[in-house]
């Protein structure tokens, strides 16, 4: 055989991957969108996805993706930092990552436990003076969990950044005169942006269609666009509704995918 | 090196309190007798009794590694050869298209690809149980293989495969005893990435998984729907005891791959 | 061409996209001579080199191994070997291995592959390094890894494409020497790339000066030095006074509008030509004894001598290498012989090699 037939060769299985799991679930996906649930032709999942109630979950779940994103952010970027500094950093790093091999639904449950009504949480604020409150079931335990989840997704990208960063820069910013906080906002953010959009990316499109987090402990008060899924897939069986959510939830994502770059990061999930 | 800030350790430290915490309070309680995650009263290895009579159980724990390994495995396989076809493609629109496509499944939330798949699958006629969910896991996990071999096919320096034709290598010598050995790290970090990821499944899984066959994430929802129960306590104690022994096979086999592969480059 | 022919291209191109790095070359090689690729990177030195090894295939015209076409003959069954400017040796393998692959793929008997390759890595002074990992190695060593991998195969050309590039100068020095000493013991073919021309100079039996594809001047390291063909070959082989001028008759050229006798005839009478006078070449004079005054520019002490430019009354730049010292703003004469002068046809567009 030839090195040229050979390479052919290659495509014949990826290729058979691509077209059986990427290319016909989105066809399907989009053929459904168009039946009803007794599977006549319509457009009414899009009619109906244009009513204020669908509008609103869906400015709810982008609401929500955008705070957990956001907040990710805030306690993530810092954590990054300060990892690349300490003296020990792959031991650091590992004990960032190992949670990540925990499996999800375990952390989700613990949570059950924590912010329940005489959970470690409660406990805390006992002894601050604020009182037991109830913390399940709110939106706060959505986020935090959330966060929780989320958090090493939008570190490991930013470490990765600030360890790319070559040392040199800062030394020839503090050299040119610029005080550390000049330093960091004009030199070491920047540089680092890739990392944040990567992770940003990361934390926000699964954020954007969570549904587990949602049902075990926000107690389906937080209607998401993923629990609007999972709940006509699974429950209502209305599977033409569920198909046309998925189709816009995928027609914004792709809107996001092309904003922040390219998709070629790993561990979006 | 330069010292880290005292309000830096600090912040640190709170971060990964917070992490673990949630962690450390599941296995603490994994021994309270008292039955819920608060009160501890007095230690007691019930749970863990309950957990290992349990047949029905280790029978979804059996279920999910087979799944994990199978699919891990054959996922490897099909995502080093689609490392190799995107690699080979000359022309950089093509091998774009094929970049994007492949990531689609990775940068797609779960239940999107969960719905998508029991569409499929429905369309297909394919029963929903073990066939549906290893079908489902070997399909998110190849994008993730060809994404970690990639790069490092990459990063090889051409002439590599040149001096390989060079001394004498026919194609399939050139791939076995160059190309592949060059690779063996970033295939079996490939593996253990796709290992990784199917174990901790659920959303796709619990799509299309049907009624007879479970895995463990299913399980563990299902369970923690109808609200605490210290055996789950135990069981995820007993999990993250096997991911630790995972973690540290991984790095062994990390650190260990450049050395293994240098002794037996003989064919 | 007296001993046997071992490599040969007629009237070969080739093409990547339209552009033409190789144009219509032919020419011929012998078996045992140390043979060197010069010019400029895109020249087409490494197509050439690329082409008889078998990556590529010429977009028209033949290449011939031994008077056979050797098209279609993919690159594991040529009796070539090539040494790579990267040195391309296989990072999971030890020295052992890596010298060892060839012979492995040929299916040898273990103990043959023993001898052979303790053989030659023996020749390439590394006993004694079979177990070392190749990211353990030196870049000197891994260069004479590369060397031993390729010539364990006994190759009956070995191809060089600019090996000693990555080392530093002591070193390729060094490599110089080794390199040219292999080539003599072994007796066979070498083709070297390099856009070095002291590298070239030092070790070739021939030269090929190479410019955008096309074959510029053979010939053996002196006649390329001494008779460069054209202003492109006199530039790149050395530092020279390149200068333009009229031929008035034979044995008489014009530059500078003065009129100098020279060694150089058959050119037309009044022809437009290109006068090359190595810096070396010029004696430093009183300004009264000179051919030509120059003002003194600049000065550099070089270790060996000074190098001295300066510009003459039309504006001519001047390079002289003497080991006589100038002043800055001095004026001195420059003095030459008849043979220093190397007159040039002046290149036209459409003319080849």
């Amino acid at each position: 055989m030839t090195e040229r037939a050979w390479r052919n060769w290659y495509l014949v299985p990826y290729g058979i991957w691509l077209v059986l799991f990427v290319i016909a679930p989105i066809v399907f996906l989009l053929y459904e969108s168009f039946l009803d649930i007794d599977g006549h032709w319509t457009v009414a999942n899009y009619e109906k996805v244009l009513t204020p109630i669908y509008l609103k979950m869906m400015a709810y779940s982008f609401w929500y993706a955008f705070l957990i994103t956001l907040v990710s952010l805030l306690i993530g970027y810092p954590t990054a930092y300060w990892l690349t500094k300490t003296r020990h950093k792959q031991l650091w790093l590992l004990l960032l990552i190992l949670p990540m091999w925990v499996n999800l639904l375990l952390k989700v449950y613990a949570f059950l436990g924590l912010f329940g009504t005489y959970g470690l949480a409660n406990a805390l604020l006992q002894t601050l003076g604020v009182g037991p409150r109830q913390l399940l079931f709110t939106d706060f335990s959505f986020v935090f969990v959330s966060v929780y989840i989320f958090i090493p997704f939008m570190v490991l990208p930013i470490f990765n950044a600030l360890e790319e960063l070559p040392p040199s820069l800062i030394d020839a910013a503090r050299d040119l005169g610029a005080s550390a906080w000049t330093t960091f906002r004009r030199v070491v953010f920047p540089l680092t942006l890739g990392g944040v959009k990567a992770g940003c990316q990361a934390v926000f499109i699964p954020a954007l269609s969570l549904f587990m987090i949602t049902r075990l402990v926000a107690g389906n008060r937080v209607i998401t666009l993923g629990t609007a899924i999972e709940q006509h897939f699974l429950v209502t069986q209305d599977w033409g509704m569920g198909a046309t959510i998925a189709v816009v939830l995928m027609a914004a994502m792709a809107v996001i995918v092309v904003l922040t770059g390219t998709g070629r990061k790993e561990g979006s999930r | 090196m330069k010292r880290t800030h005292w309000w830096g350790r600090v912040y640190l430290l709170i971060v990964f309190a917070v992490m673990y915490t949630p962690i450390v309070y599941l296995m603490y309680y994994s021994f309270n007798s008292g039955g819920a995650m608060h009160d501890f009263q007095s230690f007691t290895l019930e749970w863990y009794r309950d957990v290992l009579s349990d047949d029905r159980l280790l029978m979804i724990v059996l279920n999910t590694l087979v799944i994990a390994l199978l699919s891990a495995a054959i996922a490897t396989i099909l995502g080093v050869i689609g490392a190799l076809a995107i690699y080979y493609v000359k022309r950089q629109r093509t091998k774009n298209a094929l970049l994007a496509l492949n990531n689609v499944l990775i940068v797609s939330p779960d239940v999107i690809i969960g719905a998508s798949f029991l569409l499929l699958f429905t369309v297909a006629g394919i029963k929903l149980g073990f066939t549906s969910v290893l079908l489902s896991h070997i399909a998110f996990s190849v994008p993730i293989v060809v994404l970690m071999v990639l790069p490092k096919l990459e990063e090889m320096s051409p002439t590599l495969i040149d001096a390989a034709r060079d001394l004498g290598a026919g194609p399939w010598q050139v791939l076995s005893s160059v190309v592949l050995p060059f690779l063996a790290p970033s295939i079996w970090a490939g593996f253990f990435m796709a290992l990784t990821y199917s174990l901790d499944d659920f959303a796709v899984t619990f799509f299309v998984t049907g009624n007879g066959f479970s895995t463990l994430s299913v399980e563990i929802y299902s369970r923690a729907r109808q609200g605490i129960s210290l055996s789950i306590n135990a069981l995820s104690t007993l999990l993250f005891l096997f991911t630790m022994l995972l973690v540290i096979g991984y790095y062994v086999l990390s650190q260990k791959g450049g050395r293994m592969y240098g002794i037996g480059g003989r064919k | 061409m007296n001993g046997e022919e071992i490599i040969r291209f007629e009237r070969v191109t080739k093409e990547y996209d339209g552009m033409v790095v190789l144009d219509d070359v032919s020419f011929a090689m012998e078996r045992g001579k140390f043979y060197t690729l010069l010019g400029p990177s895109g020249c087409g030195k490494t197509t050439i080199l690329r082409l008889i090894a078998g990556f590529i295939e010429p977009t028209q015209g033949t290449i011939y191994f031994h008077g056979k076409p050797i098209h279609h003959v993919p690159p594991n069954k040529r009796q070539v070997n090539t040494v790579f400017q990267d040195y391309a040796l296989f990072p999971h393998l030890d020295v052992f291995e890596n010298v060892a692959f060839g012979l492995r793929i040929k299916k040898m008997k273990e103990a043959d592959i023993r001898q052979k390759v303790s053989e030659a890595l023996r020749f390439v002074n590394l006993e004694g390094y079979e177990r070392r990992r190749i990211q353990e190695m030196s870049g000197g060593q891994r260069q004479r890894v590369a060397i031993a991998r390729a010539i364990v195969n006994e190759p009956e050309v070995l191809l060089l494409d600019e090996p000693l590039s990555a080392l530093d100068l002591k070193l390729r020095t060094e490599m110089q020497y080794e390199l040219r000493e292999l080539q003599r013991r072994l007796g066979i073919t070498f083709i070297f790339v390099t856009h070095d021309q002291e590298e070239a100079l030092a070790m070739s039996d021939y030269i090929f000066v190479l410019n955008k594809g096309k074959i510029q001047q053979f010939g053996t390291p002196k006649e390329i030095y001494d008779e460069p063909i054209n202003r492109f070959v006199a530039d790149f082989i050395g530092e020279s006074n390149i200068l333009s001028g009229r031929m008035i008759e034979d044995f008489l050229v014009e530059f500078t509008g003065k009129r100098f006798e020279c060694v150089d005839r058959g050119f037309a009478p009044n022809e437009p030509v290109d006068v090359v006078i190595r810096p070396e070449d010029l004696e430093l004079v009183a300004p009264g004894d000179g051919q030509i005054v120059i003002r003194v520019d600049s000065l550099l002490f070089r270790g060996v001598h000074y190098e001295i430019c300066g510009y003459d009354e039309n504006g001519n730049e001047w390079l002289v290498h003497s080991t006589k010292k100038a002043e800055v703003g001095e004026t001195v004469g420059l003095r030459f012989e008849p043979e220093a002068i190397h007159v040039m046809r002046v290149e036209r567009e459409d003319e080849g090699a």
